[in-house]
């Protein structure tokens, strides 16, 4: 894995996916390190973080915030920051309840819905925030426009969420029980 | 003495007779270890304020006090484990003891710095100065180990920390990646300090041991000195009671580097001798946290000036 600068072609598809995720303006100035892997990720860093990160080549180096495939996936730390940067279209709002349900990885319910835009397709990838506007996962919509809200069906396939910090650590918690 | 209140608390007698040598009050201190240890968070401010964190544990049946250091939190009732919250899964709080944070708050880390923390996993310490730098400057932050290192990466990620990597690196290795305007060494220690979290400890460690973390303290100490820039700051801290990995440690990077120890507000006042040997005045500038006077784990820091 080596960090380094991202490319023109990343920086623009970076920037271009700031600007879907609602963030190029509250982001556009960040200093951005790309480490490469499969696929490659997408990296916050200070300004003074990035030259050092390109000399040490550590193990971990600032916020990782997407993933740069064919398109842009946030992660949960960069979901939280693009919900908090500006409102887009792609943020979800579910309810209480349901972001309960989503920090335990499971999907969510129309009827949990609190706010969507009319105009989101079928499998598209979307920022769920809780009812603070905080992000809490990352899901793919099921349905399309208002047939996201149809009640007694899961419209949002749970992706990604922040529950999984705690799950993981459960996890390897139980293998070292078991070892 | 030490024979009777070992068998009354189940430790190993030649710790409890350590013991009266350099924790006051043992009789109480062995008492507050055999109850949990009081509870703290400490506010990200990185994503939340206090007042908002606070408004929204208290909805949820929390019991929160003030500590000494405005962005910690004692957890006085909890209707929730404190690490289940939603709040802790966004990254609003971290769980961490309120001695840890008196070492940061000791470091004085501030925006645009350079700062090492050279043993750094789980990272509450580091994010905490990450915090405190408002996520500008740099950290870097040494874990040799990469399962640490990795549960460290995902802390840094909940609490949205964006100024500092992880370098797989022993810390007696740090000359190797350059220069520091603060250095934070918490040494690996024998753990006496946390006795009530682990009471496994009453009995699981040795008089050797003390010698073998005191001797590594050392050198760690040495290389946390030689990576300071001229005037920077070097925080010296262990979860330990025992003067030879703590007092002692101090008193010869101060004899043999010329470093300045100076004074931190909290805390008992560092001891001035043990063993027959008396320490440099400023050694009293260190710090003690007992549990049972301070209601914290056991805790030691030292500020000292290059």
């Amino acid at each position: 894995m080596t960090y380094r600068k991202p490319t023109r072609e990343e920086t623009t598809a970076i920037n271009r996916a700031l600007g879907r995720w609602g963030a190029y303006e509250a982001l556009k100035d960040s200093t951005f390190l790309v480490k490469d892997g499969k696929p490659n990720k997408v990296c916050i860093v200070s300004p003074a973080l990035e030259e050092q990160a390109i000399a040490l080549q550590p193990y971990a180096a600032g916020l990782e915030i997407g993933e740069l495939g064919k398109q842009f996936t946030p992660t949960v730390a960069g979901a939280y920051l693009f919900a908090r940067s500006g409102k887009s279209r792609l943020c979800v709002q579910v309810g209480d309840d349901a972001e309960k349900l989503v920090l335990y990885g499971r999907d969510v319910m129309g009827d949990s819905i609190i706010e969507a835009a009319q105009d989101l397709d079928e499998n598209e990838l979307v920022i769920l925030t809780n009812q603070k506007g905080e992000a809490i996962g990352i899901g793919r919509t099921r349905f399309a426009g208002k047939s996201l809200l149809q009640k007694g069906r899961i419209t949002i396939t749970t992706l990604a969420d922040a529950g999984r910090y705690l799950r993981d650590e459960d996890e390897s918690r139980t293998k070292m029980a078991r070892r | 003495m030490s024979a009777a209140l070992a068998s009354k608390y189940g430790y190993d007698e030649w710790l409890v007779s350590r013991f009266l040598q350099y924790v006051p009050d043992v009789d109480g201190f062995l008492e507050k270890m055999e109850r949990p240890p009081a509870k703290y968070i400490r506010v990200n401010t990185l994503k939340t304020s206090r007042e908002e964190l606070v408004a929204r544990l208290v909805a949820k049946g929390f019991e929160l006090g003030d500590t000494a250091i405005h962005d910690v939190l004692a957890v006085k009732k909890a209707l929730l484990p404190t690490g289940a919250t939603n709040e802790y899964l966004l990254g609003h709080y971290y769980i961490q003891d309120l001695s840890s944070c008196m070492a940061v708050e000791a470091l004085g880390a501030d925006k645009g710095q350079a700062v090492l923390d050279m043993a750094a996993a789980p990272g509450g310490k580091t994010t905490y100065i990450a915090q405190k730098m408002k996520n500008t400057g740099s950290i870097v932050a040494l874990e040799p180990v990469e399962k640490r290192a990795r549960s460290m990466a995902f802390n840094m990620e909940r609490l949205g920390v964006s100024n500092t990597c992880i370098c797989q690196l022993n810390g007696l290795r740090a000359a190797d990646i350059g220069t520091f305007d603060r250095v934070l060494l918490d040494a690996p220690c024998s753990c006496e300090g946390v006795i009530a979290k682990d009471p496994g400890r009453k009995t699981s460690h040795s008089p050797e041991d003390v010698d073998y973390c005191a001797s590594r303290q050392e050198k760690m100490l040495k290389v946390a000195i030689q990576v300071a820039r001229p005037g920077g700051v070097i925080v010296y801290s262990t979860c330990s009671f025992a003067p030879e990995e703590n007092e002692a440690v101090i008193d010869r990077a101060v004899k043999e580097f010329g470093v300045r120890v100076e004074p931190i507000s909290h805390g008992s006042e560092g001891m001035r001798s043990f063993g027959g040997t008396d320490f440099d005045p400023g050694v009293r500038n260190s710090r003690r946290f007992y549990p049972h006077l301070h209601d914290t784990t056991g805790f030691f820091v030292a500020r000292l000036r290059k």
